[in-house]
Parts: C-alpha cells; sequence; structure tokens
C-alpha cells in the first residue's frame, strides 16, 4: 500500500517536473505554429490584420468567424490565437518600461523562436513566405532600417501585417546583429 | 505535498486562463463612394456595415452584419446582411444555421466588403450595388438554411467543403418592361434572390462548393446551386461556377467563371424553355512596395476584365490604384470601361475611401 502510494508520488513528481519545461517548449511551439498558420491563411482573402487591431479578447470573438470563412480547424484557430495573444503585451501597448533593462534577457535565436519570425520570413532559406526574406537583410538595407522596422513595423508601411513586438531595444540589437551575419 | 502540488498546477493553467476570452465584438465595415460617369448624373453613396459577433461558448458563436445605406427618398435602408449562429460539432466540422452569405464562389462569401474587394465596384457578372450599365449574373448570395462546412487534409493540400440547403429564389414580383433583349426584358426570366419571409414554392434549393487549395498560393474551388423559384415550383434555376485563386506576399490572381440555367415558359407558344446566361472574370493585382522605394510602399495596382455571354452581353476593363492607409482602410481609384453588345459605351471615375474596423 505505502510502496503504491510512494510511487504514485513519484510518478506524480516527476510528471510534474517534466510538465513544466514542455509546457513552456510548447508554448513558444505553438505561437511559432500560429505565425506560420497565419501567414498562410490570413492574408488569402485580405490584408493580413495586425495583432494591434483588438484586444486579446476582441481576437478571441474575432476568431471564430474567421475560422469560418478561412475553413481552418479549430486546433489551429487556437494556435493563431496564441500567435496574436504572444505580442499584445503591456509592453508593447503602453510604456516599453523593458527598454532601461540593462541586459538583452533573451538571445536573438530565442526571441526570433519565441517570437515566430520564420512564420512570415525566410531566415537561412527556412520559413514562411507573407513577409520578404530575412538572408541579406541587413546588408540590403542597413542595420538601422532593420531596427526602425522591429520598433516600428509600420513606419514604412501603414499597411504592414508584421506585429510591434514586445522587445527592448538592446534585444532589437541582438536580433539585428544576429541577421546581420546571416 | 499533493495540495502543493495541486497548488502549483493551477499557477500553470492560469497562464492559460480564460481571463483573455472575450465574449462580444463589434467589427465591420464602410466606405463613401463618389461615382462619375457619363450618362448619368455623378453621386456619391455611403455605407456603414457593423458586424456583431458573440461567443456564447467555445462551441457556440453568433455573428449578425446589418447594413445601412440612404435610400433614394433620404431614407434610412437596413438590411440584415446575415444573421446565423455556428455550431462548431468537432475540430473539422460545423454547421451553421440562419440566414448566411452563401458560399458560391469567391467574390459573394469572401471578397465582396469594401475593405477587402480591391476595386471600388463589383466583378461585371455580379450584382450588389449598382453594376453599371451591365446586368449581372447573379447577386451576392444570403439566405436563410442550414449549411454544413468541413476542412480535410488530403495530401499536401486541404479540402475545404460547404453544402447548404436554404429557402431558395422566388419569382420577381415586379417584371420590369423595356430595353434589353430582342423581344424585351419579359424574355429574360426574372428570378429574385433576396430572402423573403417564407418561401412561395415550398421547395428548397441546395447547393455547395468543393475546393482544393495548396496554402498560402492556390486555391480551386467548384459550386453549384440549384432551386425551384416559381410559385407552382415546376420552374428551376441553377448556377455553377468555378473560381480559381493565386496568391503571393504581393500580387494575387483570381478569377471566376459562371454558369446559370434558368427554365421559363416562352409567352409566343407556352412552351417550358431553357434560357441560359454565363460570363466570368479574371483580377490581377500587385504591390508597388516590390518596387523597394518607400513612397510607393502603400501603393497596390490592380486591373480586371469582366465579361458577360449570351443574352445582355457586356465586356468591362476595370483599372485601379489603391493607397492603403492602415491594413484595413484604403483609398481607391478606378476608371472602368463597359462595351455593350449594342455598341454603347459607358466610362466611370470612381473615387472611394473605404475602412474595415
Ligand atoms: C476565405 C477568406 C478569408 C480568409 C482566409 C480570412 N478572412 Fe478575415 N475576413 C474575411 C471576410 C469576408 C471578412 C469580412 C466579414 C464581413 O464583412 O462579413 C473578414 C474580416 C476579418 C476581420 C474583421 C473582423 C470581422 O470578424 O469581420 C479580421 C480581424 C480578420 N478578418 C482577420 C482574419 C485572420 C486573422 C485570418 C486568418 C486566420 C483571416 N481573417 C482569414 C475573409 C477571410
Ligand atoms: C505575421 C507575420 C510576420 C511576423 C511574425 C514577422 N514579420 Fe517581419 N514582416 C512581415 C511582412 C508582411 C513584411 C513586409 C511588409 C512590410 O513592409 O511591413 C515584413 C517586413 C520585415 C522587415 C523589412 C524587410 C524588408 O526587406 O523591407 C524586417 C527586417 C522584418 N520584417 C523582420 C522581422 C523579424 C526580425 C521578425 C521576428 C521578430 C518578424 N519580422 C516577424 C510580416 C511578419
Amino acid at each position: 500500500m505505502k510502496k503504491i502510494k510512494l510511487i504514485t508520488l513519484a510518478w506524480l513528481l516527476m510528471t510534474h517536473f517534466f510538465a513544466m519545461p514542455v509546457s513552456s517548449n510548447e508554448k513558444v511551439s505553438k505561437v511559432a505554429e500560429g505565425a506560420k498558420l497565419y501567414s498562410e491563411n490570413c492574408a488569402r482573402c485580405h490584408n493580413a490584420r495586425p495583432a494591434s487591431d483588438y484586444t486579446k479578447r476582441e481576437w478571441s470573438v474575432v476568431m471564430p468567424h474567421m475560422r469560418e470563412k478561412a475553413h481552418m480547424t479549430g486546433t489551429e484557430t487556437l494556435a493563431v490565437e496564441a500567435f496574436l495573444d504572444s505580442t499584445l503585451t503591456a509592453d508593447v501597448k503602453n510604456s516599453r518600461a523593458a527598454d532601461v533593462a540593462p541586459q538583452p534577457t533573451r538571445s536573438a535565436e530565442e526571441l526570433i523562436a519565441q517570437f515566430g519570425c520564420q512564420g512570415c520570413h525566410l531566415i537561412n532559406g527556412e520559413g514562411g513566405n507573407l513577409g520578404p526574406t530575412l538572408d541579406g537583410v541587413v546588408q540590403a538595407k542597413g542595420k538601422s532600417f532593420v531596427k526602425k522596422k522591429l520598433k516600428n513595423p509600420k513606419f514604412n508601411n501603414a499597411a504592414s501585417a508584421m506585429p510591434q513586438f514586445p522587445m527592448t531595444s538592446l534585444e532589437i540589437d541582438e536580433i539585428v546583429e544576429f541577421l546581420g551575419q546571416k | 505535498m499533493l495540495a502543493a502540488l495541486a497548488l502549483s498546477a493551477n499557477v500553470y493553467a492560469q497562464e492559460e486562463s480564460t481571463l483573455d476570452i472575450g465574449r462580444f465584438a463589434v467589427a465591420g465595415y464602410g466606405d463613401v463612394t463618389f461615382v462619375d460617369a457619363k450618362n448619368e448624373n455623378s453621386s456619391i453613396e455611403s455605407r456603414f456595415v457593423p458586424i456583431f459577433l458573440f461567443q456564447l461558448s467555445e462551441k457556440i458563436h453568433i455573428e449578425s452584419e446589418l447594413e445601412f445605406s440612404i435610400g433614394e427618398n433620404g431614407e434610412t435602408v437596413v438590411e440584415m446582411e446575415y444573421a446565423d449562429i455556428h455550431y462548431f460539432l468537432n475540430d473539422n466540422t460545423t454547421i451553421t444555421a440562419g440566414k448566411f452569405l452563401l458560399p458560391f464562389g469567391q467574390f459573394g462569401p469572401n471578397l465582396h466588403p469594401s475593405w477587402i474587394n480591391k476595386l471600388p465596384a463589383v466583378p461585371g457578372i455580379y450584382g450588389h450595388g449598382g453594376n453599371g450599365s451591365l446586368t449581372p449574373l447573379i447577386p451576392v448570395m444570403s439566405d436563410k438554411g442550414v449549411n454544413v462546412r468541413n476542412v480535410f487534409k488530403v495530401g499536401q493540400g486541404k479540402l475545404f467543403t460547404d453544402f447548404y440547403m436554404v429557402s431558395g429564389p422566388r419569382e420577381e414580383a415586379v417584371v420590369v418592361g423595356g430595353a434589353g433583349v430582342p423581344g424585351g426584358h419579359g424574355s429574360i426570366p426574372e428570378v429574385a434572390f433576396e430572402a423573403a419571409k417564407g418561401d412561395n414554392n415550398g421547395k428548397q434549393a441546395y447547393g455547395g462548393r468543393v475546393a482544393y487549395a495548396f496554402l498560402p498560393s492556390v486555391e480551386v474551388g467548384y459550386s453549384f446551386y440549384s432551386g425551384a423559384y416559381s410559385d407552382d415550383g415546376k420552374l428551376n434555376y441553377s448556377a455553377n461556377a468555378i473560381d480559381v485563386n493565386w496568391i503571393t506576399s504581393f500580387a494575387t490572381v483570381r478569377g471566376e467563371i459562371i454558369n446559370t440555367e434558368t427554365d421559363f415558359i416562352d409567352p409566343l407558344d407556352g412552351e417550358q424553355d431553357l434560357f441560359k446566361r454565363g460570363g466570368w472574370y479574371l483580377q490581377g493585382s500587385w504591390q508597388m512596395r516590390q518596387l523597394g522605394k518607400e513612397v510607393f510602399n502603400p501603393v497596390e495596382l490592380i486591373v480586371r476584365y469582366s465579361e458577360l455571354n449570351d443574352a445582355l452581353a457586356g465586356k468591362r476593363w476595370t483599372l485601379g490604384v489603391d493607397y492603403w492607409l492602415e491594413a484595413s482602410a484604403a483609398l481607391k481609384f478606378a476608371y472602368e470601361n463597359t462595351k455593350l453588345e449594342d455598341g454603347d459605351i459607358d466610362n466611370r471615375i470612381f473615387v472611394q475611401l473605404a475602412f474595415g474596423f
């Protein structure tokens, strides 16, 4: 009896322990999957609508409408919602409080994975096609252009579908450095 | 110990909490259009079309759209474009009931809202508001009934299917006599599609669309629609369409071919006859941001050719330039040239401000 209790406890502990990293990875990959689905589905009939057009709550009501139009599955719809939600944080909507952070907390690769850049762009020849390839973009257009684009995607294109990502200036620099090596 | 586990599990659950799930949202679109035509007074039209969306539960979603415009005598005209309920049966299947936009072709269900339609006018084969001097083949159809929608993964692509049963068409109450084909307009059977209360003949119309898509770039669909329209239920109207869509991040090419067949009683000999009419359009668009010049980033060029065959034939070119102010707002300019079969030419200029919200 005691044995069973112990085993159950150990099993619970184990699943719990392993569940943590898995679930946070799952979230990242759900956002990346959502970005890919968004880039494949959401610009087919109309210009892709940027995440900032609605609040998270509004998106949760708009998305079932678009699930129908786009013939998406329920699972796909939730992934797109997760992607849209991922960029709608207080940092973006309000002030960039994080700008004062002394250190970038995430590496370029982490940021690119987290925000699903490859859902819409090619990097190392891999990814989606909603936006232009990012291979060679720093060489072609310059560091300051790419920085400006990441700070405010609408600065040179009011109809841009690219979300304004909740990133600090230092993190933007990381991405620009990283893309500069491509 | 278990309590602690349960608690911490709760903390993780909260990250995916239901706090961000809404119940109600308002969206919609509107436009202001200026039209200058040679043979008519120039005019300014304006519409406001709100959409109300409700999420009752994970499985149930309600949508409705009202169109507000100004009528001939200055009165406010309100039309219910759709009001329906979706039941998400499972991951792939949705059942829709109510008054909904029929999934026939592309333009009707997917492209007609003015912030989506890249041109300020409808393709020549469709009727939805004015179609200038052309007599359209088919309206943007919205009707009462039930639709079952499915999506399947098939091979590298996706298969979309819709099948519906609706009230169906009716006899046009007032037959407009006059110009058009030899023998007068009366020889074109008058079929009405606007949903009305009840049904004139107790016979439903049925239809559907089956499409195959390689996302994101290619979608090809076949649609059909058939229903009795006469009061005695003996005369039938049917239509079918093929739509082809090629979409990239900066360019699109879309085309639709529609054929219609209408039974009618020949007024000369009293025999039942078949009236056939067809048409098609092809539209291309290209975003000038491809040029890499910042000033051209918000500009898109559009060209469309429409053709109506058989009775009341006509050919139309439409050229447009859109200036995008937002992803869902544009200032659109277009020039339209229509040649009718009797040689009449109708040129129009459009300026439209369209917005989706
Ligand atoms: C098959 C065509 C089609 C696809 C694919 C599509 N949309 Fe739409 N979308 C429409 C139409 C049509 C409307 C306008 C609805 C109306 O006016 O009745 C619309 C409206 C919207 C609106 C305005 C709010 C609303 O509900 O009317 C948003 C936001 C939107 N779409 C986002 C998206 C997103 C995100 C995706 C990808 C998941 C997407 N759309 C895919 C056709 C499409
Ligand atoms: C939802 C799709 C989407 C996502 C996700 C996305 N972008 Fe974009 N991006 C676009 C589109 C569309 C354009 C081109 C239109 C425009 O000018 O905004 C673009 C343009 C750009 C440009 C300018 C390229 C040029 O040649 O002008 C850069 C740089 C860029 N994106 C970087 C990124 C990075 C880095 C990420 C991830 C942190 C990212 N994007 C995520 C859609 C996206």
